[in-house]
């Protein structure tokens, strides 16, 4: 399993688009900074501007389309030169081969959130909008890492997708779809939607937030585990069943 | 040139990406239409006569379609590479500033055409909850914003389709930019200035979501035809490239 997962990051190596796509991190923070430039000035509670910077649009929309895009990228990448069949005589596990997919995309997850965390104390402390204190830091990377964590298993349903397909287009179209449904749902019923749970967990203890519905932090996790273990036995049975 | 657009049409026939973009739209709509139960002032969203064809457009340019339309031009553009069939198609000879011409065209119609199914699929639903709150000036309103959001999302993207039909085999970027760039008009449309120059923006602009004043019409459609002036430049050098 360790072997296969080396292998992967090996072939991530030549991949110059996977490194560019780490650049959206940074969009937010820079966002903020125009914003705060604009509105606010300086003297800014950290929180505040951090909750700009890492904890809005960035686990809502951006990470979960960039994490769409990396899963079908992986998966598509043995289809389009025809490597699977090889993968298959050598043998590879079917699930050991997807859980290793998975695997980089964890950790690219965590990747991506600790830039925007580096981005946000960075665009937050250069021009002066807040004071560098080792609290807000601290909570600021504790609430990446749980970002980035939940996030990997919240696209989980989109790499299976990916893994039952041959193409990229469907895979593509659904990640904008789950993203968006995600997104809209946060207002409606957040325990439905993995996405959304993993935004109920995020958001219990980040002051200043309004939650309208009840928190229910269980039944979050719950929602995050169902859609992953159903997705991981559909990738299952499609990678079976592919010959 | 007939020829060719005649060829394209045919080459879409058994694809699936209508069907996947199709789904995208239909999607899009239901999604919305949940939100719409949301109570806000002890009214739901969806009953409000027209809500609902206005929220369904706002909210599918600013996030999905034009990220599924880029997929579609690039998808069109970048098959012939990845298939193969370029090399035939020059030995014919075909130009492929022509070639690559159609293939916007006909990207061009699939826009307009995504934009009237959403609005097809918004006005039934409407007509079902409520037809007698339905004004014919309204429904011929929001048909001229479905429009007019299709060509002018379209012209606003097209430089990144050019683009993508410039590098070949980097459809993956088509897609993250136009996410990014429909995204970012989120943004700025916070600020009255940029909300004019902005191309995703100034697409409301002309539609008439927003209002705007003569000139800022004015600017946005200078702002669009730009655009298009744009990507023909960038599809002038395809045939110098290709020698």
């Amino acid at each position: 399993m360790l072997k296969l997962i080396q292998v992967e990051f090996l072939k991530l190596r030549r991949r110059k688009f996977i490194w560019l796509m780490l650049l959206a991190a940074l969009f937010m923070p820079l966002a903020a900074v125009f914003y705060f430039a604009s509105v606010k000035g300086t003297g800014v509670e950290p929180i505040e501007f951090y909750k700009w910077t890492a904890f809005s649009y960035t686990p809502w929309i951006i990470l979960p389309v960039v994490l769409g895009m990396l899963c079908t990228m992986l998966m598509y990448n043995e289809n389009q030169y025809d490597m699977l069949k090889q993968l298959w005589i050598v043998p590879v596990n079917k699930m050991a081969y997807f859980f290793s997919k998975f695997a980089v995309v964890l950790v690219y997850s965590v990747c991506f959130m600790l830039i925007t965390a580096a981005a946000s104390i960075l665009t937050g402390v250069l021009p002066g909008y807040i004071a560098f204190d080792s609290g807000s830091v601290l909570y600021l990377l504790r609430k990446c890492m749980e970002i980035s964590l939940l996030t990997a298993f919240a696209v989980l349903p989109i790499l299976a997708a990916a893994a039952a397909q041959k193409g990229y287009i469907l895979p593509v179209c659904l990640t904008l779809v789950y993203t968006f449904l995600g997104f809209i749902l946060l207002m409606v019923n957040m325990y439905l939607h993995p996405l959304s749970s993993m935004t109920a967990i995020v958001m219990r203890d980040i002051p200043g937030v309004v939650i309208t519905q009840p928190l229910n932090i269980p039944g979050a996790f719950l929602c995050i585990g169902v859609w992953g273990v159903a997705s991981v036995l559909l990738a299952g049975a499609a990678l079976k069943k592919r010959k | 040139m007939e020829l060719l657009l005649w060829a394209e049409r045919r080459k879409l026939r058994r694809s699936k990406i209508l069907w996947i973009a199709g789904f995208a739209t239909v999607m899009v709509a239901l999604i919305v239409f949940a939100q719409g139960q949301f109570t806000f002032y002890e009214s739901r969203y969806i009953d409000g006569a027209g809500w609902f064809m206005t929220a369904a457009q706002s909210l599918a340019t600013f996030y999905v379609l034009p990220a599924v339309i880029a997929l579609l031009g690039s998808y069109m553009i970048c098959r012939e590479e990845q298939e193969d069939t370029l090399k035939s198609l020059r030995l014919i000879p075909v130009d492929e500033v022509k070639l690559t011409l159609s293939k916007m065209v006909l990207a061009l119609v699939f826009s307009v055409l995504i934009y009237l199914l959403l609005f097809a699929i918004t006005f039934l639903v409407e007509a079902v909850l409520h037809f007698e709150a339905l004004s014919i000036g309204l429904v011929l309103e929001n048909l001229k914003t479905y429009l007019l959001d299709g060509i002018g999302v379209f012209l606003a993207i097209s430089p990144i389709i050019a683009l993508v039909a410039r590098m070949k085999k980097g459809y993956w970027l088509a897609l993250v930019f136009a996410e990014i760039y429909s995204f970012a008009g989120l943004f700025a449309s916070m600020s009255s200035q940029l909300k004019t120059v902005y191309p995703m923006t100034a697409v409301f602009n002309i539609s008439g979501y927003y209002d705007a004043n003569m000139v800022q019409v004015f600017i946005g459609i200078i702002v669009l035809l730009a655009c298009a002036a744009l990507a023909l430049f960038i599809l002038k050098g395809l045939n110098r490239k290709a020698k």
